[in-house]
């Protein structure tokens, strides 16, 4: 048995430490933890703020999957003081919203996770030609062209389409080639680049993703015009609470929304469809499909029993989220848990998710039996409404506290707490959004809407392609980032439908972005409380806010990778992250790149999972409660 | 590894033409916002100077910094990563990770010992010895300082790391602080932003590459091309500040105008960045421009003064429409002298906050 560390874990977001004991014979994980190993403390900072500030702070959460958390917070507050905002706001968060998605996928697959599939390296083997060639074939054969809900097509053919000449793919290859002689390999140095894995694609696939790699570096950028019309920059665009701070006007010429404008952000959101239909979904089967053909259906681990989402996309404006009406108007209810998936839809167990069940203690809480902090109650699990901080931090199994070795998996050896749901663990993300669809329609719970299809459509053609059931290929590595890349064309899709409804609504005369009703805080009740859902890139999120006399006196955000990257539980067992990892195979125990593939495939955001904590109305003493404080 | 590339090597190896390589420096002249007299020397720096090794290191950080760099267009992060630097150790893009990534940076710094550039993204957390953020086990203080000694230059990417950013915004609950509270003795640049406008830092990077040696910096050590005015200097909505015409509410009819913001909580007569000049996606918006006020979030814990939505104190503004004939009559010299006496003012305030500042910090660090 040997035990393996890798940390940092890199092309992520965030401080992440992951630790495998490994059984050197059959290359079976025998034991697996995940450690957040950084801690900001932002939710503490939130207190005695402006509530109407608190978007811009948690936005700061995270700057990958930045506008989540200011959308999740925006909600949160307007939940709170009962504000509704107008049907361009609400149109135009959506769009904030898939835009943010569907470049994060895009982002995500090419530079975050396919130097674990493919290598420079071996694309200096290939033959141009025959990358032409193969070029072709890929995008005859994996592409998924659905047509998606046009109301508006400015799109007068699709611009962007990969090249498949032989010229394009020799002079890529010299460059690489370039690269790797010049002896500076720069941010390919010191890969795993001789691990059998990479021998799996044929050095032509190698060639046209490591091209592929490089044209999406550029162009990703120019999927997120809509962040920069309507919230002025990306990262961090802004927002106000009760709306949109950028005005519409077909009238007036500087105003912050013209026809001008709005066609930046139509640009951008068909050539993000067109970048994932050409590029992206059609390397992501290729690839996957020649993974799956060699027996590659592991690292699925927890999606396999649970997961859970919490729905998004209110189709209209809607008066609450804690008062149910939000859940009534969702275009994708992905809202509630699907257990046993693996045993095939039919043997699946569907539990919904909705607003009662939301502030019920029984159905969420947080537990920190493995986290560094304790609770007042040993054992007792707490609501997020109610949390407590007691950070204590109490070093590794073996080495120093400021030398790790190796973390106590025994004890204490995260940042991040473990959330969970009646009791147990769950793995949220685009992978569970599919798996709820899919359960849902597949059972008859919900007639689906335009969006809903559209995921049950996509589930079947790629079943189709890989020759296997869903049950079979989703809850895997493999399945995990290719639902990631089904829900990009799905978010791309989404974005203009919610695009198509906003110039519908404009056009109708209405150009209002922003309730200032209740603006003013004197017109706040005294006490207010309020939840606010979103499922971003990652998954399911949700933001807790108390306000008291104007100011808040509590903040409390339950992201998605605190759902999969957290510790483990003596009662509920291993999160998302650990069951994947011991559902993998290693070929060598030095090293483990698949156990690098199977994180990477959640897409780690690691600095939204390891937030603080805070007691309502609480004095401020974390650091002189640990028992290491000094100073 | 081998000897390291200038430009125009690089520029022969890919059997590109001179022309093709002085083209490209006078367009890196224009983007360092040089005079043309200033060519011949970019030309000389391109042609002698080898690509700088960068070493990018994550502390208490949210990666917005990344994901803004990333966004360059001019020049494209692809041609900075591939072409004008040697990115050897990232986080983010480096493909490797765990141990033999830890060695390779162990390898780096010993090879160009002295010479590289050191970017730091995000703050560093001192309470209980630098626990809140540990990298292969060990804290990024530590980290941070060991990669910081054989640095050539060391660069301040972002609010977090120039100034401790939302993290060490009150209470400060890990006591974060900047890179130059913990590193001294080298040259440190402050590109402050949350995040930095992303050709501000490919430009920072490029200033180096070219010239061997940092840019000019204010004060405050931040580079002047970048931060050396105002965004109230710049604003397109300047002249409706001048004029008296505000918005008084979010979407107002002022708003949809396009009129200035400073009712509604604007901190553009303070902040300095370069948001009003540069814009940000290729000069496409800024904030301002998308209808909020500035947040300043170039300036030094501007989490910790008031509400976004408060207006700036100490500020005259004119309150009621001006004649606009009148306006064109006087307007150069009173756009001069209200340059002149805003400046004044905000300098003040600004002195007010600083030492404000100080004072919360000397609590902070009692307490």
């Amino acid at each position: 048995m040997k035990r393996v560390v890798v940390d940092p874990v890199t092309r992520i977001e965030g401080h992440l430490r992951v630790e495998i004991k490994v059984d050197e014979a059959t290359g079976k994980v025998q034991d697996a933890l995940s450690s957040g190993t950084a801690w900001r403390g932002i939710e503490l900072i939130m207190k005695d703020r402006d509530p109407r500030d608190a978007w811009a702070f948690v936005q700061r959460i995270c700057g990958v999957c930045t506008t989540v958390h200011a959308l999740g917070s925006l909600r949160a507050v307007e939940d709170a003081l009962k504000i509704e905002i107008p049907k361009n706001a609400n149109y135009i968060r959506n769009i904030m919203s898939a835009t943010q998605t569907a470049q994060d996928h895009l982002v995500h697959f090419y530079h975050l996770h396919a130097l674990d599939w493919v290598s420079p390296v071996e694309a200096l083997k290939a033959d141009p030609s025959a990358t032409a060639v193969l070029q072709n074939i890929v995008l005859e054969k994996y592409r998924l062209p659905f047509a998606g809900p046009m109301n508006f097509d400015f799109d007068a053919y699709p611009k962007d389409f990969p090249k498949a000449t032989t010229l394009y793919f020799k002079t890529v290859q010299e460059k690489v080639k370039k690269v790797v002689e010049s002896g500076q390999l720069g941010i390919f140095a010191a890969q795993w680049w001789d691990h059998p894995d990479y021998a799996i694609l044929s050095p032509e696939v190698h060639l046209m993703a490591v091209a592929h790699y490089l044209n999406m570096l550029d162009r990703q950028r120019e999927l997120l015009g809509a962040h920069v019309i309507f919230g002025g920059k990306n990262p961090h665009p802004h927002y106000i609470v009760g709306g949109m701070p950028c005005s519409i006007s077909m009238n007036d010429m500087n105003a912050s929304v013209n026809s001008e404008r709005l066609a930046v952000v139509d640009t951008s959101i068909s050539l993000a469809i067109n970048l994932i239909n050409y590029f992206y979904l059609p390397d992501l089967l290729a690839i996957g499909h020649r993974y799956v053909q060699k027996g590659y259906v592991d690292g699925g681990g927890l999606a396999k029993e649970r997961v859970l989402g919490f729905g998004d996309f209110p189709d209209e404006p809607y008066t609450g989220i804690s008062n149910g009406d939000f859940h009534k108007k969702l275009l994708l209810r992905c809202n509630g848990v699907v257990e046993d998936f693996g045993k095939g839809v039919d043997s699946a167990i569907y539990y919904d998710i909705d607003e009662k069940n939301l502030v019920d203690p029984a159905v969420l809480n947080e537990g920190v039996e493995h986290s560094w902090y304790t609770y007042p109650e040993n054992g007792a699990d707490i609501h997020p409404w109610d949390g407590v901080t007691n950070p204590e931090y109490t070093g590794p199994k073996e080495g120093s506290k400021v030398q790790w070795k190796f973390l106590n998996e025994e004890g204490k050896y995260s940042w991040i707490k473990t959330p969970k749901w009646r009791g147990k663990m769950a793995e949220v993300g685009p992978l569970a959004r599919y798996i709820i669809i899919y359960t849902k329609v597949k059972k008859g719970l919900i007639e689906p809407t335009w969006a809903e299809k559209m995921v049950v459509d996509q589930l079947e053609a790629v079943s189709k392609v890989f020759k296997l059931a869903p049950e079979v290929w989703l809850p895997t590595m493999v399945g995990r980032t290719a639902a990631r890349g089904l829900d990009a064309q799905l978010n791309a899709y989404i974005n203009k439908y919610y695009f198509d409804k906003l110039v519908k609504n404009i056009r109708n005369g209405d150009t209002a972005v922003a309730n200032t009703a209740k603006w003013d805080p004197a017109t706040w009740p005294k006490d207010a409380k309020g939840v606010g859902l979103l499922e971003a890139p990652r998954g399911a999120l949700s933001h807790w806010v108390v306000i008291k006399d104007g100011k808040i006196v509590y903040y409390q955000a339950v992201v998605p990778t605190t759902w999969n990257a957290c510790p483990r539980d003596s009662k509920a067992g291993y999160g998302a992250y650990e069951a994947g990892m011991m559902d993998t195979k290693v070929k060598i125990t030095d090293k483990p790149l698949e156990v690098l593939k199977v994180i990477h495939s959640f897409d780690p955001c690691s600095a939204c999972a390891t937030h603080l904590y805070d007691a309502e109305g609480k004095e401020l003493s974390i650091v002189h409660t640990d028992p290491y404080f000094k100073d | 590894m081998k000897n390291r590339d200038s430009l125009w090597s690089l520029f022969q190896k890919r059997e590109m033409s001179r022309r093709s390589f002085l083209k490209a420096c006078v367009t890196i002249t224009g983007m360092l916002g040089m005079s043309v007299t200033m060519l011949p020397e970019v030309i000389e720096a391109a042609e002698k100077n080898a690509l700088p090794v960068v070493i990018w290191l994550h502390g208490h950080e949210c990666t917005g910094c990344d994901e803004s760099f990333i966004r360059s267009q001019s020049p494209l992060v692809s041609d900075v990563i591939f072409n004008m630097v040697a990115l050897e150790y990232s986080d983010t893009l480096s493909a490797a990770a765990g141990e033999p990534f830890e060695q390779h940076l162990e390898e780096v710094m010993e090879q160009y010992d002295g010479q590289y550039i050191l970017a730091v993204e995000g703050g560093v957390p001192l309470a209980q010895d630098g626990i809140h953020c540990m990298v292969g086990g060990r804290p990024f203080v530590t980290v941070l300082k060991e990669a910081a000694k054989g640095a050539a230059a060391i660069i301040e990417y972002g609010s977090c790391a120039a100034w401790g950013g939302i993290q060490a915004a009150k209470p400060n609950p890990t006591k974060s602080v900047s890179v130059s509270d913990v590193i001294s003795g080298k040259p440190l640049i402050k590109v402050p932003g949350c995040p930095p406008v992303p050709e501000v830092m490919t430009g920072v990077v490029m200033h180096y590459a070219l010239f061997g040696q940092i840019p000019p910096l204010d004060s405050e050590g931040r580079p002047k091309q970048f931060f050396g005015n105002r965004i109230h200097d710049t604003c397109y909505r300047r002249p409706f500040f001048d004029a008296g015409m505000f918005v008084e509410k979010f979407d107002d009819a002022g708003a949809k105008a396009g009129w200035c913001l400073y009712k509604v909580g604007c901190r553009g007569p303070e902040a300095y960045n370069s948001c009003g000049n540069m814009r940000w996606w290729n000069g496409l918006s800024y904030p301002i421009q998308s209808g909020h006020g500035c947040i300043g979030c170039s300036s030094k814990n501007f989490w910790d003064n008031d509400s976004f939505y408060q207006r700036l104190p100490n500020i005259p503004v004119p309150d009621a429409i001006a004649d606009a004939d009148k306006i064109g009559v006087i307007a150069t010299g009173a756009a001069i002298a209200g340059v002149a006496a805003h400046g004044a003012l905000s300098v003040v305030q600004k002195h007010k906050r600083t030492v404000k500042a100080q004072e919360d910090n000397a609590r902070r660090l009692q307490s």
